[in-house]
């Protein structure tokens, strides 16, 4: 019979980080909530803490900031100790051994060294998910590191081989269980009281809170409305689609081929074909650009993204899909007149419509 | 030595330093261009461990400065990169490089350290910091050194302003802000619908798929090539090739008219440059098949839908028979991994990312322009 120090006490003092190491060491004893960390309630008597004495001073140790307390009292043990297995048993020490199924192959690899735990309960941190890291002695860290690891971070994966039986298995979970912190709330949730039906306060919560979408939504609607007004402008300045151009004769006696740029602030080319006169918009049927009338090389010449078109509008080069649109032009007692609100495409067909050219 | 000695060795100088520069013109060419970067990728992928060497990076550090500089004294490239406009493409060159050259250098030593099973960069390392002091501080330092680096060079190097709009004038080249020129290099071989509203919206969108389509937990939190060739690749070319590249090509090797003008060539106006593009449709009737394009409705269908149809057929095969047949040859190992709707989404967007590339080639080699071309619809591919 050996003597040995087992805790009947434990406690937190203020200054936690919430890292959440000595809940992934002492997942029963520690729950790590949003702003601290608390003793799990039944943690709190002494028959519960004793058999967890070692993941205690496991995790008090680890503790980065050291607010872990425990008071110990000598008691008299068997050689082989009656410490209870963690992987055996409680519901919170099961969950300890489905956090190790997160992608980790050391942890994996850790779990048949804890159960062999009842022998060699007494060697050091044995109870926690194993993960060596070389350099980093300083336990903190090592704590640090296994907490990352069991929310699913990649410090486990780091040590593991190609297409290792745990990253395989890994794959194949389905992802309810995954991923871990998916199995700390749970055990989270289930040591919380659940409060059933509508309280009072829960009441007035969801009756604020219905008002305020409500008033949310009503604000958005009018805004909405007020928006709409903004479309319907006071004043429209809309310029009289019908442009006066001149004498036909000056634009007949053009050479086929040749381009008049008079008009081009007004929105439109005036050329020579071989048998007439037509007016061509200059927006670019690719994507709106203006395109430049390059009478040397006898093309227009889009500076965006390249598209060229004949001097009769066809495209050839470029990605523009279709050659430019012409615009209605009438002849009245031998003057023209270019009409911009009727267009004509030429894959339509619809240069063949007479009210698209003037034959000369 | 005669003087004429002296004169002719100065000419022949100068006739070599002339070969030079028109040899980097020609290499500059839009599908040169694009083949050397591709190939200068995948180099330095494969290569990865020795080109990222830090005393390989200081000489690439280097020459490529030296070869800047001296291109400097060039005035045609000089006005070039002196543009106000176009200083921040030659800050991105830089920082880009630093920051595939520090990440690559971390997975190669990484990669290293795994094979000889030695402990990660990473581990150990706890990169938690506290939020105050800690990371406020370094964040409001950072955020005064930028502004003062957004002042500097607002003051040095003033934003051009132009002359009034005009809506019957566009400015030639019309070029978007720097960052957006790989996506107007890209009008030049798609539709407006695919290249402007299509592909941005397949990054975006793939983007936001990445955690939904890659599971493969390794390479999460450390830095590694060796485990994630596939991934990391086709990350580089989507962003390095397809993206960077195509604002270095825009910014530096587009001219008047959109068309290619090399580093040391002079942005002549006037300069004859014609392409006639053609559609696939015109390739198969006329070219194939020896008559003219269908005018005529043919057993219910459109005369324009039945004049495209070898085109959607191609792009029928090209987007539902190829994923089935990468299935069962290269991607076999990563469909058994991703299972069918993840490698399904995986492999549309991969057919996307290829087809970008495969279509500019088609430009620069036959010039050719839509696979399907139904514009009496709007709809080119």
């Amino acid at each position: 019979m050996a003597t040995k120090d087992v805790i009947t006490k434990v406690w937190i003092e203020e200054g936690c980080i919430v890292c959440d190491a000595c809940e992934t060491t002492a997942p029963d004893v520690f729950e790590v909530t949003e702003d601290s960390c608390l003793i799990r309630p039944a943690a709190m008597s002494a028959d519960f803490t004793k058999p967890r004495t070692d993941d205690i001073v496991d995790a008090a140790e680890e503790c980065p900031v050291d607010v872990i307390q425990f008071e110990t009292v000598s008691e008299e043990v068997a050689d082989a100790p009656a410490v209870e297995s963690p992987a055996s048993g409680s519901p919170a020490a099961e969950a300890t051994s489905e956090v190790s199924a997160s992608p980790a192959a050391d942890v994996k690899a850790a779990a048949p060294a804890k159960a062999a735990a009842p022998a060699k309960a007494a060697a050091p941190k044995v109870a926690a998910p194993k993960v060596s890291v070389a350099g980093a002695p300083d336990p903190a860290i090592q704590a640090l590191l296994r907490a990352a690891t069991a929310r699913g971070g990649a410090a486990g994966v780091l040590q593991s081989d190609e297409g290792s039986p745990a990253v395989k298995a890994w794959d194949k979970t389905s992802s309810a269980d995954l991923p871990p912190d998916a199995k700390q709330s749970k055990v989270m949730s289930s040591a919380k009281k659940v409060e059933e039906g509508l309280s009072r306060r829960g009441l007035l919560a969801g009756s604020a809170m219905g008002i305020g979408w409500l008033s949310l939504g009503a604000t958005t609607a009018i805004s909405g409305v007020a928006f709409q007004r903004f479309m319907m402008p006071n004043v429209l300045e809309e310029p009289d689609p019908k442009v006066r151009v001149g004498p036909a004769e000056v634009y007949a006696s053009m050479l086929p081929g040749e381009v008049n740029e008079d008009f081009k602030p007004q929105g439109f080319w005036l050329i020579r074909t071989d048998d007439g006169i037509s007016a061509l918009n200059i927006i670019c049927t690719h994507l709106g650009c203006i395109p430049n009338w390059l009478a040397n090389d006898r093309k227009f010449k889009c500076p965006c993204h390249g598209s060229g078109f004949y001097s009769d509008g066809i495209n050839f080069e470029g990605p523009a899909p279709r050659p430019l649109e012409r615009f209605k032009i009438v002849l009245i007692d031998g003057n023209i007149l270019v009409d911009r609100s009727k267009k004509f495409q030429y894959e339509k067909g619809e240069w063949e419509n007479p009210d698209s050219y003037i034959t000369v | 030595m005669s003087d004429l000695t002296i004169i002719n060795s100065a000419m022949l100088g100068e006739g070599a330093i002339e070969g030079i520069k028109h040899v980097i013109n020609v290499m500059c060419e839009p599908h040169w261009f694009f083949i050397i970067s591709c190939i200068g990728l995948a180099v330095f992928l494969i290569g990865y461990r020795r080109f990222t060497k830090p005393s390989f990076a200081i000489f690439t550090l280097i020459a490529f400065t030296v070869f800047y500089a001296v291109s400097a004294l060039d005035s045609d490239f000089w006005s070039i990169i002196k543009k106000a406009d176009n200083v921040p493409i030659t800050i991105m060159m830089y920082t880009l490089g630093f920051c595939l050259w520090l990440g690559f250098r971390q997975a190669a030593i990484n990669d290293q350290n795994m094979e000889e099973g030695k402990p990660l960069l990473e581990a150990g390392s706890d990169d938690k910091v506290l939020v105050w002091p800690d990371l406020v501080y370094a964040e409001l330092i950072a955020l005064l050194l930028c502004t003062v680096f957004l002042i500097v060079w607002a003051v040095v190097l003033r934003a051009p302003l132009e002359q009034p709009a005009d809506p019957s004038v566009a400015p030639n080249p019309a070029k978007a802000p720097w960052y957006f020129l790989g996506l107007q290099e890209l009008l030049v071989y798609f539709d407006p619908w695919i290249a402007g509203v299509l592909l941005p919206g397949f990054i975006v969108l793939g983007l936001i798929a990445i955690p939904y389509i890659d599971r493969n937990p390794r390479g999460n939190g450390y830095y590694t090539f060796k485990e994630r060739k596939f991934a990391i690749s086709m990350f580089m070319v989507g962003f390095v090739i397809l993206w960077v590249v195509l604002i270095v090509f825009g910014t530096f090797l587009r001219g008047p008219n959109w068309n290619f003008y090399g580093p040391y060539e002079y942005w002549d106006m006037h300069r004859p440059a014609a392409l006639q593009n053609i559609n696939f449709s015109e390739i198969f009737w006329v070219r194939w098949m020896g008559q003219g394009m269908p005018t005529e409705d043919v057993a219910g269908l459109p005369y324009y839908i039945f004049r495209e149809l070898p085109g959607i057929v191609v792009l029928a095969v090209y987007f539902f028979i190829v994923p089935f047949f990468l299935r069962v040859t290269v991607f076999k190992k990563l469909g058994d991994q991703l299972g069918f709707v993840r490698y399904q989404l995986m492999c549309q967007l991969f057919l996307w990312l290829v087809l970008v590339p495969i279509k500019m080639a088609l430009r620069w080699t036959i010039n050719f322009k839509y696979i399907v071309a139904i514009t009496e619809l709007f709809l080119n591919v």
